[in-house]
């Protein structure tokens, strides 16, 4: 048969995606189960951290998630509580616009929604190295026992080193990445706003 | 979810503070080769303006009435080649029949048009930011003429640059690679002038 | 081929594509996305085994086919096997090592618009046969990862003082390091790259004005 004729064009063309899509299919089939598993563990960790539950190594935390967290309906949204250091704690997952996409992190924070526990970024397309830093822990380190003024948390351009002053209710930016920082501190200011209009209906026992 | 962004803000942004090329890196390669000649700049950035508004269009639909409710994300990548692929192909065809003197001007960077990743990479962060219809449209013209606008200057640059007493080893994409940076730099004095992205 | 001469013709094309003819520097290619991961070594060394790979097993695939390939559709056919080859390549990111996915996010996708890999397919696997095209992808991954890991290495150790993530300046000199914010930005990466290609083509420019007798390898053709 002729290479160049436009049967044989359409049918090979035909034939190849065929063969490739239907291997892509196969490999997307067989990892489907392992990156949802995956999303569990990061969605799993990410809460644990963020409440400030320790747990020992990558297999263990199932377990302790299980053991420790209490998962409340409130309304629509879901808030986990945990124990930690006595002091039952809060937290929930938000999401906002960012430059690449769209951050989803955990929030976690103390009854009053007087202090942050924790904040942990779940996923984001933000660009590697520059805005992708939010997810560094000396960026996400600065927010763990920060306390939240009545205007909420200040992202500001500092030492981009990590601000260690927890009373001062303000937090390094990301040096070269004033955008993403910005839109961060959107977004966290966004949940304590709605955390606290869930403490005021009693959402956070 | 679709970000809170205005049409209109959204491709003066895609022009100047998130221009696809001089902020995203995307489409250096013919980007570099064809600055040399200011007319030939002209004509591909016509073209690549052109593509890219349409083919956005295209795959914003092929993406919310086909790959969307079928599931099949992981299939994009290819979809959307093809996708490229096919349209300008067509633009070939319908180029050559309506007007061959604009065939014989802009039709030699068709076919460089389909492999030139700024295509893609702005169908894919139109795929990732989840914009609406009026965001891509206005996206895709507005990476078009961002890509356009970086050709030009660069090209125009070139003019001098490219006849003054420059070290061997720099001649030709050396210092054209310097005053991309250069060029790169100057619009990132542009970020603040919209609260977008 | 004899065994002595394939193994000729390998050497040949691992010295072309990582000095004579490298994709970087005298090929210019595959520079886009790249340019804006290159502020951090690891994410750079992810990124161009990924590239490395995705030449090599498209090179590969494709000059297997080529008796087969139609000529209307080669452009489309080379565009799938390579799309194919990233796909794989980002299921398996996201499946087994989720960590290097997240941070390296979209970029992963955009290895199917690096030219390079479309170049090689073009250049070599259209009139090679396929062991020795998948060769060729190998190494022009392997001379794109040489520059643009050197590239990276001084964007990391003057933006954040670090190599690989472990702190270098930054231990050595503590609060007395200032890093050098442009190095962050994506400036910077051209810059550097346009004193790569500065140094490195002087250097072979002066290697083909010395003498043969100095040894090494002589360049093939000429380069482009």
């Amino acid at each position: 048969m002729n290479r160049n004729s436009t049967r044989y064009t359409v049918a090979f063309t035909f034939i190849v995606c065929a063969f490739f899509v239907f291997f892509l299919a196969l490999a997307n089939d067989l990892t489907k189960e392992k990156v949802a598993a995956n999303r569990r563990f990061t969605e799993r960790s990410s809460v644990l951290r963020a409440l400030g539950v320790p747990f020992a190594d990558a297999g263990s935390v199932d377990s302790v998630y299980e053991k420790e967290v209490t998962e409340l309906t409130a309304g629509s949204t879901v808030v986990y509580r945990a124990s930690a250091e006595g002091v039952p704690r809060f937290a929930r997952f938000f999401s906002g616009p960012a430059l690449w996409g769209t951050v989803f992190g955990v929030l976690a924070v103390d009854a009053e929604v007087g202090r942050v526990s924790g904040l942990q970024i779940v996923s984001h397309n933000e660009t590697p190295g520059l805005g992708g830093r939010i997810d560094e822990s000396w960026f996400k380190d600065q927010f763990t026992g920060e306390r939240i003024a009545d205007a909420g948390i200040r992202v500001r351009q500092g030492s981009g080193k990590g601000d260690g002053d927890s009373e001062n209710a303000e937090v390094d930016a990301v040096t070269g990445a004033s955008l993403t920082s910005k839109f961060m501190e959107t977004m966290v200011n966004g949940e304590i706003a709605a955390l606290r209009k869930l403490r005021d209906e009693g959402g956070l026992k | 979810m679709t970000p809170d962004v205005h049409p209109v803000t959204l491709l003066f942004a895609s022009i100047f503070t998130s221009n696809i090329l001089l902020s995203n890196f995307l489409g250096m390669c013919s980007f570099i080769s064809i600055s040399k000649d200011y007319k030939s700049s002209f004509g591909l950035g016509f073209a690549v303006t052109i593509v890219m508004t349409i083919t956005m269009v295209v795959s914003w639909a092929v993406l919310k009435f086909v790959i969307e409710p079928l599931g099949i994300e992981y299939l994009s990548f290819i979809i959307f080649i093809i996708v490229i692929a096919a349209i300008v192909q067509m633009l070939e065809m319908l180029i050559d029949r309506i007007s061959p003197a604009l065939y014989l001007a802009l039709g030699i960077f068709l076919p460089l048009i389909t492999v030139n990743c700024a295509i893609l990479g702005a169908i894919l962060f139109m795929q990732i930011r989840s914009y609406d219809f009026a965001q891509t449209l206005t996206f895709g013209i507005g990476s078009g003429a961002g890509w356009w606008l970086a050709i030009m200057l660069l090209s125009a640059i070139r003019k001098k640059v490219d006849v003054a007493p420059v070290p061997a080893g720099l001649k030709g994409p050396g210092i054209t690679v310097i005053t991309i940076g250069f060029m790169a730099m100057a619009f990132i004095g542009f970020s603040g002038m919209l609260t977008v992205q | 081929m004899s065994a002595a001469k394939k193994r000729g013709k390998a050497m040949t094309v691992l010295i072309d594509n990582l000095w004579w003819n490298n994709p970087v520097f005298i090929q210019i290619l595959g520079i886009c996305s790249t340019l804006a991961v290159t502020n951090n070594l690891t994410n750079t060394f992810i990124m161009t085994v990924g590239v490395s790979l995705a030449t090599a097993f498209s090179s590969w695939t494709l000059a297997g086919m080529n008796t087969f390939i139609p000529n209307k559709v080669r452009m489309i056919v080379q565009v799938l096997v390579i799309s194919f080859y990233v796909i794989i390549i980002d299921i398996v990111l996201r499946a087994y090592m989720p960590d290097v996915s997240r941070s390296l996010g979209p970029y992963v996708g955009l290895i199917i618009t690096n030219c390079i890999i479309m170049g090689r397919a073009e250049a070599f696997a259209r009139s090679n046969p396929p062991l020795i095209s998948f060769w060729d992808g190998l190494t022009s991954g392997f001379g794109y990862m040489a520059v643009l890991m050197a590239i990276a290495a001084v964007r990391e150790l003057l933006g954040f003082g670090s190599l690989f993530g472990i702190p270098v300046l930054s231990a050595a000199f503590g609060d007395r390091f200032v890093p050098w914010t442009i190095m962050i930005m994506a400036p910077s990466a051209f810059f550097l790259l346009a004193l790569a290609m500065w140094g490195l083509k002087s250097l072979q420019e002066s290697m083909k004005a010395a003498p043969p007798a100095a040894g090494g390898a002589k360049p093939q053709g000429s380069a482009k």
